[in-house]
């Protein structure tokens, strides 16, 4: 067996990668959960991994070097765009059912036709990548800076027109713009870390560390850096436990961020069973 | 006279192009303390919400004044109680205006306003937390915080007893009196509002009219007599 100083020469870049991962869409998961639009980033996810698969499809069939991440960024925000500017008609949910299936069913039409990669394919699906690349490392830790700075700046007008979007709207903030920009910076995150992680846990890190720090913290403004420091812990906690006990890796990153979230259930349980006592 | 804030010439609420209640002409002036009444579904929430530019008008002319600086107190179920959001922080959100979100500032106006509806002690406290009554005066604050000149508050007072409604309803009068704030307050507990009212909208869409004008005017206006009798205007 490998002993862990060599590990940690081996797998540096991934663990440097989930954990980049972690905080970013951690911090952004708790927009994610008060805004009630967890199931955007599963189909977000679902998407980029429909990119990336188009991406391969584009290379091996026209012999045209896309870089995958580009057309996942590129799928994403298609269908970002398509939640962002749905119709009054048309409920939020519908359109995620509609993304995250035509995402699903392309992928499975797309994979089909691009057995070569199938190996990559699934690691994109499920997130069993153990190496990742240099180039991914360095859009991820890009995105990551870019979307992190971003959301802190946008960052008071995101919680007002959250918490209150008619006096927001009232008070002239550009409400529609700021949806827009999330969902934008949420996509960027999304497509880039799906490419080099895989959507299973990307998703994973998009939801569940910001529903624990709201759990842990009930503080909107202390489960920013909360939920960071958990997307961290499930990032690279889910890739030692996958080293050790041999699991793969994406599955072990979602498992260690859904025991955070229990912990957070159990831990918000008995902290108002004793305030009622 | 002072001048319209908000000046409604035929206006015409409603939904897909539809309107829901007759022409409407009204004008909000500086400094007024208008009461809107009328029954559940009677249109007074579709005009209040044109009025704030939440819903497009259907027809007419609808003019705010470039000096005019809304702020807007909705109904409480409006509030999203997943969002665990501070006192400070809600009282802050008064503060901004426009893009003024993308650079720091607003804690002096937002200390200052919890200070003057003394609530300095619950700034840490999340607003999901309070009672009714909390609520209402962290929203108050909100309100000074924003330095607005005009203020439309959707029954504010619906979720209270009687005492809390009166309490609510004088800091309103204070804030009137005091900042020369214009309110715009929809109640459905009029023997509670009407002695602050300088003016008045009534809302009666069995009549399919809308009576606008000074307080007195409308309240002896044979339409709101017919549903409401005679009210005590102080």
């Amino acid at each position: 067996m490998v002993d862990l100083a060599t590990a940690w020469e081996l797998f540096r870049d991934a663990i440097v990668c989930a954990v980049l991962a972690g905080v970013v869409l951690g911090g952004l998961g708790v927009h994610v959960v008060v805004r009630r639009m967890v199931f955007a980033s599963a189909a977000l996810a679902e998407a980029a991994a429909l990119g990336v698969m188009i991406g391969f499809f584009v290379e091996i069939y026209s012999g045209l070097a896309v870089p995958p991440s580009l057309t996942a960024i590129g799928v994403a925000l298609l269908a970002a765009v398509g939640l962002a500017w749905r119709p009054e008609a048309v409920s939020r949910e519908v359109i995620l059912a509609a993304v995250w299936i035509g995402s699903a069913a392309l992928a499975l039409v797309v994979g089909a036709s691009i057995t070569q990669e199938a190996h990559d394919v699934a690691e994109i699906l499920l997130g069993s990548a153990v190496l990742v690349r240099p180039e991914d490392l360095w859009r991820v830790a890009g995105s990551s800076v870019f979307v992190a700075g971003a959301a802190a700046v946008l960052h008071r007008g995101l919680v007002f027109a959250g918490f209150d979007e008619e006096t927001a709207r009232v008070h002239g903030l550009p409400v529609r713009a700021l949806e827009v920009a999330l969902w934008a910076l949420i996509t960027i995150q999304v497509a880039t870390c799906t490419r080099a992680l895989g959507a299973l846990p990307v998703f994973a890190f998009s939801v569940l560390p910001g529903a624990a720090a709201l759990l842990w913290v009930g503080r909107l403004q202390a489960a920013f850096p909360v939920a960071a420091a958990l997307g961290a812990v499930s990032g690279a906690g889910g890739f030692l436990l996958a080293f050790v006990f041999d699991l793969p890796v994406g599955a072990s990153q979602a498992g260690v961020a859904t025991a955070l979230f229990a912990c957070g259930m159990l831990w918000s349980r008995a902290r108002s069973s004793a305030l009622l006592r | 006279m002072k001048p319209a804030l908000i000046q409604c010439r035929g206006l015409l609420v409603g939904y897909e192009g539809r309107a829901v209640l007759p022409p409407i002409d009204v004008d909000v002036r500086a400094g007024s303390f208008v009461v809107v009444a009328g029954r559940n579904g009677s249109g007074k929430s579709t005009w209040f919400r044109t009025a704030l530019g939440l819903l497009p008008p259907v027809g007419g002319s609808l003019v705010r004044a470039d000096s005019v600086r809304p702020t807007y107190m909705p109904q409480r179920m409006r509030f999203d109680d997943l969002t665990p959001v501070t006192v400070a922080q809600v009282v802050g959100m008064g503060t901004l205006r426009g893009w003024s979100f993308l650079r720091p500032g607003g804690g002096a106006q937002a200390a200052a306003a919890m200070e003057r509806l003394g609530i300095t002690s619950l700034a840490g406290r999340t607003f999901r937390s309070l009672s009714e009554g909390q609520k209402q005066k962290v929203l108050l604050a909100r309100i000074v915080a924003s330095g607005a000149n005009i203020a439309l508050l959707d029954e504010p007072t619906a979720a209270m007893d009687h005492a809390a409604e009166r309490e609510t309803l004088e800091v309103l009068a204070s804030l009137h009196r005091e900042l020369g704030l214009a309110v715009v307050v929809v109640s459905h507990h009029l023997a509670a509002a009407v002695p602050f009212a300088t003016d008045a909208i009534f809302f009666d869409p069995d009549a399919g009219q809308v009576v606008a004008g000074s307080a007195r005017e409308v309240f002896r206006h044979p339409a709101f007599l017919a549903r409401h009798g005679e009210l005590h205007l102080g």
